[in-house]
C-alpha cells in the first residue's frame, strides 16, 4: 500500500499542496480528482520524488519510500514524455531497460502490450507519426512495462476516444486485480465514477473528501423521487420531509430519517396510484461540487 | 509485492548507448563527418600530388663543362625534392640542341656561346630550372677557377658553405607548428562546439518533451548526466581519432612523411588533451541544456560556452611567445596550445603533464558545478533559467 502523509509543498508564498493525506490500497483503482491547479500533479511529482516536499512523507508498505521502490513505480507524467523522433518499440525497450529489464524480455513485453492496444503494426513507426490517442497508448504502455509495483498515472484518459478509454480501463483493472495499487488523476468525473473503487478529491491543495464510492455517496444528500398520477403538492404538509422540488405529479424529497419512506408511500397510496418511488443517489459531479465549493 | 527487476548498475551505459546510436543514425552527423574526412583526404592528396610529382628535366648540352653544370643542377633539384632530377643529353652542335628542344625531346638546352652561357627553352622558361642552372654555373666555374688556384673542391665547399642557424627551434618545425596549431585549433573548436551543443540539445529536448520526468523517476539523475556526457565524449573522441588516422595515413603517402615522427606524438597528446578539455566543458553544456526549457532557449544559455570556445579558437593560433607559454597551462586553452608547443619542440616533459593535471582538476570542478545545476534545473518547468537563478535553486 502506498500512503501519503501530510504532504505539503509551497512555491514561494503560494501553498500548492496543503497537508494532503490519503492511501492508495492494492487491488483497486484510486481516482484522484480535482480542478486544474488543485495540486494533483504536484502531489504525484512529490510521490515520485521529482519534487521535494516542503513537509510530509510518503510510505510504501509502512516504511518511508526509498528510491529503489520509486524506480519500480510505473509513472506517466502530466505532460507525457517520450522521444518524438524515436521508433515506438525501440524507446519502450530503452525505458524498460533503464528500469532493469533485459532487452530481450523488454522487446517481447512491449510487442505484446502494443498488440493489446491495437498498435502491433506501428511498432517501427516514429512516435510523432502516431495520432495523439495512439501516442497516449504508447505512453501508458511505457508505464505498464517492467512489472511496476504501483502505477501513478497523471490524466491517462485525456484525449482518448470512448473505445480507447475502455481498452485502457481494462488494462488498468487487470493490473489492479493483480495486486498493484493504481492511482490516476482525471477531471472527467463520469469516467472516474465508472472506473474507480476509491476516490480522493482535491480542491485548493487540500483533500476535501476521500473514500470508497459508497462512503462518499453517504456524505451527499440522499433524495427520493416520487411520481404519482395526480398533483403531488400534498407532500409539503408531511412532517420530517423537506421538499426539494415539486412539479405537477412529480416531487423530489429529502427525508429526515430513512424510515419515513414507508410513510410517504402509505400517504401517496392513500391519495391515488403511485407510479414511482425511488432513491436518488448523488452523482459524483454533485458530490464534487458540494465538497469542492 | 516485489519486483523482478532492479535499477541496472550500468544505467549510464544504457543512456550513453542511446546517445551514440541516435547520433550515429543522424544523417546530418554522418554527412558532415564524411565531408570533413573527404576534405582532409583531399587536402593531403592535393599536397601529395603537387609535392610528389616526378619532374625530370632533360637538358641538351654540347660540351663536358655544360654536362657538369647539369649534374650540379640535378643535385640541387634533388635536394629540394627527391623526385626531381635533371639529365644531360649530349649532342653535337647548338643547332641540334635547339632542334631537340623544339621537337620536345629535351626540356632545355644549355649552350656555351661567345657572349657567355645561354639557356634555351621552347615556349616557357621554368624558374626553378633557370635558378638551379644559374647557381650551378657559378658553382662549376668557381670550382674550376679554384682548382686552377690549387684549392680542392672539398675545401671550396667548406669555405663557401653558409649554414643557417636559428636561435630557437628550426625553421621547418616552426612552419609545421604553425600549420598544426591552426589544425588543432580548428578541430578542437569544431568538435567541442558540435558535441557540446549536442549534449545541451539532447538535454533540452528531453526536458521539453518531458521525457526527463520518466527518466528521472527511473534512474538517478547522475547516471543520466554521466551517460550523456560519456556517450557524446566517446563520439567526439572517436571522430577526432578518425580524422587523425586519415591525416596520418594521408601524410604517409606524401613527401611530408618525414614530418610524421614530429607530428605523431603531438597528435596523441592532442587527443589526450582534447579528452580533458572536452570533459571540462561537457557537464557545463549539460547544465546549459537543463536551464533551457526549450531548444529555442539554448542559444541564450550556451552563450558563455560558445564565447569561451571562440576565445580558445582565436588564441589557439594567434598567441605567441610568453603569452603562448602561459596560456598552454590554462585549462581548455591548453588543449590547443600545449600540443602546438610540443610540435614546435620546446617543452620539457613535465609541462604537458602539468597542463593535463590542471585541466583534469578544472574538469573536476566543472563536473561538480555542472551536475549541481543539471540536477536542480532539470525538473524546473518554468521556462528558461539564468546561471544565477539556476545556482540559487535548491533540490
Amino acid at each position: 500500500m502506498l500512503e501519503i502523509h501530510e504532504l505539503t509543498r509551497s512555491f514561494g508564498d503560494r501553498l500548492a499542496v496543503d497537508h494532503v493525506s490519503f492511501q492508495v490500497p492494492p487491488g483497486q483503482l484510486t481516482g484522484f480528482v480535482g480542478a486544474n491547479g488543485a495540486g494533483k500533479t504536484t502531489t504525484m511529482r512529490m510521490v515520485m520524488g521529482l519534487l521535494a516536499p516542503t513537509s510530509g512523507s510518503v510510505t510504501w508498505q509502512g516504511a518511508p519510500i526509498v528510491d529503489e521502490v520509486r524506480r519500480g513505480i510505473g509513472y506517466m507524467p502530466e505532460e507525457r514524455g517520450l522521444y518524438p523522433k524515436q521508433q515506438v518499440l525501440d524507446q519502450l525497450v530503452h525505458m524498460a531497460r533503464l528500469r532493469g529489464m533485459p532487452a530481450g524480455a523488454a522487446r517481447a513485453e512491449a510487442t505484446e502490450l502494443l498488440g493489446a492496444f491495437g498498435l502491433g503494426e506501428r511498432t517501427k513507426d516514429k512516435l510523432e507519426k502516431l495520432s495523439l490517442g495512439n501516442q497516449q497508448r504508447v505512453q501508458v504502455t511505457a508505464a505498464l512495462m517492467a512489472s511496476p509495483m504501483a502505477l501513478i498515472l497523471d490524466e491517462p484518459f485525456s484525449g482518448l476516444d470512448p473505445m480507447a478509454v475502455d481498452e485502457m480501463a481494462d488494462q488498468l483493472r487487470a493490473r489492479a486485480a493483480s495486486g498493484v495499487p493504481v492511482l490516476f488523476s482525471s477531471h472527467q468525473l463520469d469516467l472516474v465514477d465508472r472506473l474507480c473503487d476509491g476516490l480522493v478529491i482535491l480542491a485548493g491543495g487540500r483533500v476535501v473528501a476521500q473514500g470508497t464510492r459508497t462512503e462518499l455517496e453517504s456524505r451527499g444528500r440522499l433524495l427520493h423521487r416520487l411520481v404519482t398520477d395526480s398533483d403531488a403538492g400534498w407532500v409539503r404538509d408531511l412532517a420530517g420531509v423537506t421538499v426539494v422540488d415539486v412539479d405537477g405529479n412529480r416531487a423530489l424529497l429529502e427525508l429526515a430519517k430513512p424510515g419515513l419512506v414507508d410513510r410517504v408511500l402509505a400517504e401517496a397510496m392513500a391519495r391515488g396510484s403511485v407510479r414511482e418511488l425511488a432513491e436518488v443517489r448523488p452523482t459524483l459531479s454533485e458530490i464534487y461540487r458540494e465538497v469542492a465549493a | 509485492m516485489t519486483r523482478p527487476y532492479h535499477l541496472p548498475r550500468n544505467a549510464w551505459q544504457i543512456v550513453a548507448g542511446r546517445e551514440m546510436v541516435v547520433k550515429l543514425a543522424d544523417k546530418s552527423f554522418i554527412i558532415s563527418t564524411v565531408i570533413t574526412l573527404v576534405l582532409i583526404a583531399a587536402g593531403v592528396g592535393v599536397g601529395a600530388w603537387l609535392g610528389g610529382r616526378a619532374t625530370t628535366t632533360d637538358i641538351a648540352v654540347t660540351d663536358a663543362q655544360a654536362g657538369r653544370v647539369v649534374v650540379v643542377v640535378d643535385a640541387s633539384l634533388k635536394a629540394s625534392n627527391d623526385k626531381s632530377s635533371a639529365t644531360p643529353i649530349t649532342v653535337a652542335s647548338p643547332d641540334e640542341a635547339k632542334a631537340k628542344v623544339r621537337a620536345g625531346d629535351a626540356d632545355a638546352a644549355l649552350l656555351h656561346t661567345d657572349a657567355g652561357w645561354q639557356l634555351v627553352f621552347h615556349k616557357s622558361a621554368s624558374d626553378s630550372v633557370r635558378m638551379a642552372v644559374n647557381q650551378a654555373v657559378q658553382t662549376v666555374l668557381i670550382g674550376d677557377l679554384a682548382s686552377q688556384a690549387g684549392v680542392s673542391p672539398d675545401e671550396l665547399a667548406q669555405r663557401t658553405a653558409v649554414k643557417v642557424e636559428l636561435l630557437e627551434g628550426d625553421s621547418s618545425r616552426a612552419d609545421l607548428a604553425r600549420v598544426t596549431s591552426f589544425a588543432f585549433a580548428i578541430l578542437f573548436f569544431m568538435s567541442a562546439l558540435t558535441f557540446g551543443l549536442q549534449i545541451a540539445q539532447s538535454v533540452a529536448e528531453e526536458k521539453s518533451s518531458r521525457v526527463v520526468e520518466i527518466l528521472a523517476s527511473a534512474i538517478p539523475v547522475r547516471h543520466l548526466l554521466a551517460g550523456k556526457v560519456i556517450g557524446n565524449t566517446g563520439l567526439a573522441l572517436g571522430q577526432m581519432a578518425l580524422y587523425a588516422l586519415v591525416s596520418i595515413v594521408g601524410l604517409m603517402l606524401t613527401p611530408w612523411k618525414k614530418f610524421l615522427p614530429a607530428v605523431q606524438a603531438p597528435m596523441a597528446w592532442f587527443l589526450v588533451f582534447f579528452l580533458a578539455g572536452f570533459l571540462a566543458l561537457a557537464c557545463v553544456w549539460a547544465a546549459a541544456g537543463s536551464m533551457a526549457g526549450r531548444t529555442e532557449d539554448l542559444s541564450a544559455t550556451t552563450t558563455p560556452l560558445t564565447m569561451g570556445l571562440g576565445l580558445v579558437y582565436f588564441l589557439g593560433f594567434t598567441a605567441t611567445g610568453a603569452l603562448q607559454t602561459v596560456l598552454s597551462f590554462v585549462p581548455v586553452i591548453s588543449s590547443v596550445l600545449m600540443p602546438t608547443r610540443i610540435v614546435a619542440g620546446d617543452v620539457a616533459w613535465w609541462e604537458p603533464v602539468l597542463a593535463l593535471v590542471l585541466n583534469i582538476a578544472f574538469a573536476f570542478v566543472t563536473v561538480l558545478f555542472g551536475e549541481k545545476i543539471f540536477r536542480r534545473s532539470l525538473l524546473q518547468t518554468s521556462g528558461r533559467l539564468s546561471y544565477r537563478e539556476a545556482f540559487k535553486l535548491t533540490d
